[in-house]
């Protein structure tokens, strides 16, 4: 029985842990570094221990201090959060190796799906589709073409030592490929040394959809729907809703299905996500496994009404899941806006500092996740997300108006954030007629005049 | 404390120090420090109900005095893990009060995960005092040593 639980993890995420573990009974042990010394989750657990200097490498990052921390506390469990050392297989076998419990699945689920090339194959074989592509670098044009051909066009051609969005072609016929193909392979040389090159399937705009999975260590494995994260800025989720506003019920229960079938091949317990791809035609493709529970969580929280941290604990302490697939019910809509203290106007800036009055929304249906409160410094060694707004309500349209209404209400004062942004994303036609896809961000900053989001 | 006309109160006695303050919206703001009878070093300020600005942040090492102390410096831990003055139960402590110690003078073992770490001084100067007790708890940045430089 869990009766004790370090949370190796800060800011909103902790705070979360904690909230959990009360509502539970269960006490907890809050482990931070330096600059953490008046965070709020510190002040709130039951005990603190400082592990390090204001570093994540010097403190959340420190394997080693987090689990003496864990020793000399007597805890019964760790919770990782997200970030830090949740996805470290390692760490999640030495936690297994001392007899503390790590809230997550195994370490080697989380090794499995730790190296993509191993996820794919692994899921591929359980039937889930994934981006069609040549299995490693092509050796010639002849075979380059072939490749190409069965895939579909159009396809990517790809540097295998590449990275970072270099040493990438789209060609989209076999005229066009012959060309891009060589290009590629010259540019790779040059770039990286190395001129191999593999072929995926392009996928042109596609939407970010995730679905939450549950597992518990009694071989049950739920979905709780999806998340449509499409709403990014250079790979970083800015906004996140559930349910899509693209997905068909039958395309939800294509997706859900294939979802469990791929958590089952990894054998997994406890809460996980699953990232796909989907085009315009609704053809989905897997591309990666999160075995860990993610910043986005409190959205499926509010579509469905179940607990997510909770349930983790509970799978953790070996009990089993005590509803099922038929049970979960996607009741409201939820759209989530994460809050960064980043200047939108000046690229997204780093904004730390002190925060002066701090006021959060309120009312029906909001929801606010954040550690952030009047005085608070923002220390500048971590990452900027200072806090969530969840707004949610019977139809999709309440929670895009509510979210509007609840962003104007928020006043955080001596820096700047996102708020600005995001209710200028609530007001755009594109986002409300739910037609955003991942190359939304781009074009809506590049057709807004700054100064509507500042 | 709401009931008396008192809006400050405070108790020092030996390895205990307890401070209630009435804060401005008459919700008390409590912050007590543990000496060296303590179990375990828990944060020393607890967050009352009106949020805390960064006039009333409090420092994080736990025991030891408020007031810096001329030509007093410490001994800080470099790790989290289990204080012990000697290399066994039946031997000398490393350092005691009077003990000249320089840079690579061994004061103390941390014990972390079963390893028995050697604990050098990294300061000079004479022990005035040992802040922790042999076999407590100490955590990353505890002071563990007073001493006096030179």
């Amino acid at each position: 029985m869990i009766q004790k639980i370090l949370i190796a993890n800060r800011g909103e995420i902790a705070l979360r842990i904690v909230r959990a573990c009360r509502e539970l009974g269960i006490k907890t042990l809050a482990v931070y570094s330096e600059a953490d010394v008046q965070s709020l989750h510190v002040q709130l657990a039951d005990e603190a221990i400082c592990i390090g200097g204001p570093k994540s490498a010097d403190s959340y990052l420190r394997a080693d201090r987090i689990i003496s921390a864990a020793e000399i506390a007597d805890v019964d469990a760790i919770h990782p959060g997200y970030g830090f050392l949740s996805e470290n297989a390692k760490f999640a076998e030495q936690c297994e190796s001392c007899n503390i419990k790590f809230i997550g699945p195994k370490s080697k689920s989380i090794k499995m799906m730790g190296d993509k090339a191993v996820a794919k194959d692994t899921v591929k074989k359980a039937g889930v589709p994934i981006v069609p592509g040549s299995d490693g670098p092509v050796e010639n044009e002849t075979e380059a073409v072939k490749v190409a051909r069965k895939i579909g066009y159009p396809v990517i051609i790809k540097a295998v030592a590449g990275g970072g969005g270099r040493g990438m072609r789209i060609a989209h016929n076999d005229i066009s490929f012959a060309k891009e193909y060589h290009v590629a392979r010259n540019e790779a040389e040059k770039a990286f040394g190395n001129g191999a090159v593999y072929i995926e399937r392009y996928i042109e705009k596609p939407r970010h959809i995730e679905f939450q999975i549950l597992a518990d260590s009694h071989g049950k494995v739920l979905h709780l729907g999806e998340r449509d994260c499409s709403v990014q800025r250079r790979h970083q989720k800015l906004i996140e809703e559930s349910p899509s506003p693209f997905l068909t019920s039958d395309l939800r229960k294509k997706m859900g299905k294939a979802a469990i079938r791929a958590a089952e091949a990894a054998a997994y317990e406890n809460a996980g996500t699953i990232e796909f791809l989907v085009d315009a035609k609704g053809n989905f493709y897997f591309i990666e496994m999160n075995t860990r529970i993610q910043v986005e969580h409190p959205v499926t929280e509010e579509c469905t009404g179940i607990d997510l941290i909770k349930q983790q604990i509970l799978i953790a302490n070996g009990e089993k899941l005590s509803f099922d697939q038929g049970d979960i019910k996607f009741e409201k809509h939820a759209i989530e806006c994460r809050i960064n203290a980043e200047d939108p106007a000046r690229n997204f800036a780093p904004s730390p500092g002190t925060i002066g009055l701090y006021y959060a929304p309120g009312g029906h249906g909001v929801r606010v996740d954040s550690h952030a409160y009047s005085g608070y410094v923002i220390p500048s060694h971590y990452d900027s997300m200072i806090g969530k707004l969840i707004c949610f309500g019977t139809t999709r349209k309440v929670a895009l108006e509510r979210t509007y209404r609840a962003l104007s209400e928020y006043i955080i004062r001596g820096i700047k954030t996102t708020i600005p942004l995001q209710k200028a994303i609530m007001s755009d036609p594109v986002f409300i007629e739910g037609k955003a896809t991942t190359a939304y961000m781009e074009d809506f900053m590049s057709r807004t005049p700054p100064d509507l989001f500042s | 404390m709401k009931r008396s006309e008192l809006s400050e109160f405070a108790v020092e006695e030996e390895g205990f120090k307890l401070k209630i303050r009435r804060g401005g919206s008459g919700a008390p703001l409590v912050s007590s420090s543990r000496g060296s009878n303590s179990d375990f070093p828990v944060n020393e300020s607890v967050l009352a109900a009106q949020p805390v600005t960064s006039s009333t942040a409090t420092s994080p090492a736990p025991a030891g005095p408020a007031k810096e102390e001329e030509g007093i410096i410490y001994v800080k831990s470099p790790m989290v893990g289990t204080f012990y003055r000697a290399a066994s139960p039946e031997s000398k402590a490393f350092a005691e009060t009077g003990t000249k110690v320089t840079e690579t003078s061994l004061v103390c073992i941390i014990e972390a995960m079963k390893i028995m770490n050697e604990i050098q001084a990294e300061i000079k100067g004479t022990v005035v005092e040992a802040l922790v007790e042999n076999g407590q708890p100490v955590e990353y940045g505890q002071r563990l040593f007073k001493v006096k430089q030179g």
